[in-house]
């Protein structure tokens, strides 16, 4: 596909016109911090963003999301898509929807989500300011970003804007393009290379060295409790995290009592509840009792169990978790650190 | 990327009819069901289902009878907590909904020819029944066949009807235990391990565990002392499954998804996997 060059003045001509004509959700200031949300005007958009509070999944993955509607008897499905353009996300938050696409249609394909992933333009936007915990420069750094339609860089003057898809070409309607130069095109690369080294965090091992050590880590407790002394159970590691996926499905009246829906809700493994059951007469069984094997199951999922279906490690080392755990524990560069030098 | 009108919404349920609907303990209450469509409804034994009523919500149940019987299938619910308690509010002639048959259940071609032993803890008879009743419906196509069954209290017994034949007939060597005896039981007294002192298994023989976690490791000891190898021993494991598709994670242990995996695993495949006994 082809390279292209959008200077300045007429970018933010590009910007209004795509955001009249189109649902466009880009990161934009939420106080001192960031957020994904739909644009009304230009100026919101902020592609000079570090890292956002929520990752992009939740406009394809919400954070709740019908999946059945019932109205006495009768009942239906809510696949709904809504055609969306999602611009100026991070290529490690791309990775990361990679990553929901692959497990939502592992298997069992769930249309739920994957009919909302085809309603969206997904459009990478180069990183140009470095989040105070990001790791996305070496984390998983074998596997690259794929599933977007176009990614823009921003130079001096103006943004490269590099199509991949029929839906990356149908963006350039709103806009005068005119071809990359090969200074240009080679400007944007070196930017989106260069920009890997500024982050603060790094792992030195690849990440099936660190799997197949992580994975031999599984029965030192003490050290699983140790990490998770301080461990509030709170989940928030899990709701912050744009590779976590794991959801609750529950049932809601509405007031007439007849009629009502089934949803789902984003869950979070390291809350007590999560794998507990039931048994009868007041009897429970938690599969996971402590906050270290709960914290454990974590680290073991982003380092090591699903990559033989992803390709990679469950992380992209965003470094969300690590910024917002109060107790300041969740950085799973720090514990895999931790256990390469050990 | 996916072609979504190709493929069900897997979140959707199927409308079923109670055709029976029995209080069997004090907790546990019996439905038999028909597709509200009229169609049949396939299924291997050991496969699980989510139960639900709308409003309520979603809640794993194994299959309690054997695909040989094609026109209804059976369930039996225990009252837990809300969604159970509200479908064992129902009775004959109402309406449930189910997603499945899902998981993985027994092969049937392994145990063909074999020795075969269940064991089956408290509610852990209910989805053995079903792989209970295809044997004994294709009786001729197994060897010897022993059931062992415990209860904590003989109150706690299930399908009594089939426990009653299962006594008489000489085609089962069916064994049974209450943890504690009430006025009237005649039968062996102690935890279920203790059935394998009077009874001849051999090394060559299939075995299925299901019942409270607790019970696992002790009957496996057993089963090794007898040199019964990890790969002749089915342990049908229990967990949060709540979405029944692989997805939720409540039900992970490391790699494995109880609900797709599972809920049937050979001991072999899971032994080296923490956290799954």
């Amino acid at each position: 596909m082809n390279v292209y060059f959008i200077s300045e003045q007429k970018f933010s001509q590009f910007l209004s016109r795509m955001i009249k004509s189109e649902h466009v959700v880009g990161p934009t200031a939420k106080q001192n911090k960031f957020v994904f949300n739909k644009l009304e005007t230009v100026d919101e958009l902020r592609l000079d963003y570090d890292v956002t509070l929520l990752p992009p999944k939740k406009e394809i993955f919400p954070v709740n999301q019908a999946l059945v509607r019932f109205d006495d008897n009768k009942y239906e499905g809510c696949v709904d898509p809504q055609k969306k353009i999602l611009f100026g996300v991070h290529f490690y938050d791309a990775k990361a929807i990679d990553q929901l696409d692959t497990v939502f249609a592992h298997r069992n394909k769930d249309i739920n989500y994957l009919a909302n992933r085809n309603a969206i333009t997904l459009v990478i936007s180069n990183i140009q300011n470095v989040a105070p915990r990001a790791a996305w420069g070496t984390v998983g750094k074998e596997v690259q970003p794929k599933g977007h339609d176009a990614w823009i860089t921003k130079l001096a003057n103006g943004y490269v804007f590099e199509i991949f898809t029929d839906k990356g070409d149908a963006l350039m309607k709103f806009g005068s393009f005119e071809f990359a130069s090969e200074i240009q095109i080679a400007e944007a690369g070196k930017l989106n290379e260069e920009i890997k080294e500024q982050c603060p965090e790094s792992l030195e091992h690849s990440s099936e060295k660190i799997a197949e050590k992580v994975r031999k880590y599984f029965n030192k407790f003490e050290f699983w409790e140790a990490q998770a002394g301080k461990c509030f159970s709170c989940g928030t590691c899990n709701i912050v995290c744009p590779t976590c996926y794991c959801f609750d499905v529950q049932d809601k009246w509405n007031l007439d009592q007849k009629s009502g829906v089934r949803f789902r809700v984003w869950d979070a493994c390291l809350t007590e509840d999560f794998s507990k059951i039931s048994l009868g007469g007041g009897a429970e069984k938690n599969f996971r009792t402590t906050r270290g094997e709960r914290f454990r199951h974590r680290i073991m999922r982003k380092t090591s169990y699903l990559n033989s279906v992803l390709g990679g490690p469950a992380c992209v080392g965003c470094g969300r978790c690590s910024t917002q755990c109060t107790a300041d524990i969740a950085d799973p560069v720090r514990i895999v650190n931790k256990i390469m030098e050990d | 990327m996916c072609n979504c009108t190709a493929y069900d919404n897997i979140f959707l349920p199927k409308e079923v009819r109670i055709i029976k609907a029995k209080q069997v303990t004090e907790l546990e209450k019996h439905f038999t069901l028909k597709m509200a469509d009229g169609s049949k409804f396939h299924f291997e034994p050991g496969q699980i289902l989510e139960v639900s009523l709308f409003g309520y919500g979603e809640i794993p149940i194994g299959i309690a009878s054997s695909p040989t019987r094609e026109n209804t299938f059976d369930i039996v619910v225990r009252k837990v907590g809300r969604v159970s308690t509200a479908v064992n509010n129902l009775k004959e002639g109402d309406t449930l909904y189910i997603r499945g048959p899902l998981g993985r259940g027994f092969d049937v071609e392994e145990f063909r020819d074999q020795n075969v032993l269940i064991i089956a803890g408290g509610i852990g008879l209910c989805p053995t029944r079903s792989m209970i009743n295809y044997i004994m419906d294709k009786r001729d196509n197994f060897k010897k066949f022993t059931l062992f069954y415990g209860t904590q209290t003989p109150a706690q017994q299930m399908f009594l009807e089939d426990l009653r034949k299962w006594r008489e007939l000489d085609t089962i060597d069916f064994r049974e235990t209450v943890d504690r005896t009430d006025d009237g039981w005649k039968g062996n007294v102690g935890v279920i391990t203790t059935l394998f002192k009077d009874v001849e298994i051999t090394p060559d023989t299939k075995v299925i565990i299901c019942g409270p976690p607790i019970m696992f490791k002790f009957v496996i000891r057993e089963l090794h002392k007898i040199g019964i190898s990890d790969d002749s021993i089915y342990l049908d494991l229990e967990r949060r499954m709540k979405c029944g598709v692989g997805k939720c994670g409540h039900c992970q242990i490391n790699d494995k998804y109880v609900c797709v995996d599972g809920p049937v695993f050979k001991f072999s495949e899971i032994k080296n996997l923490e956290e799954a006994l």
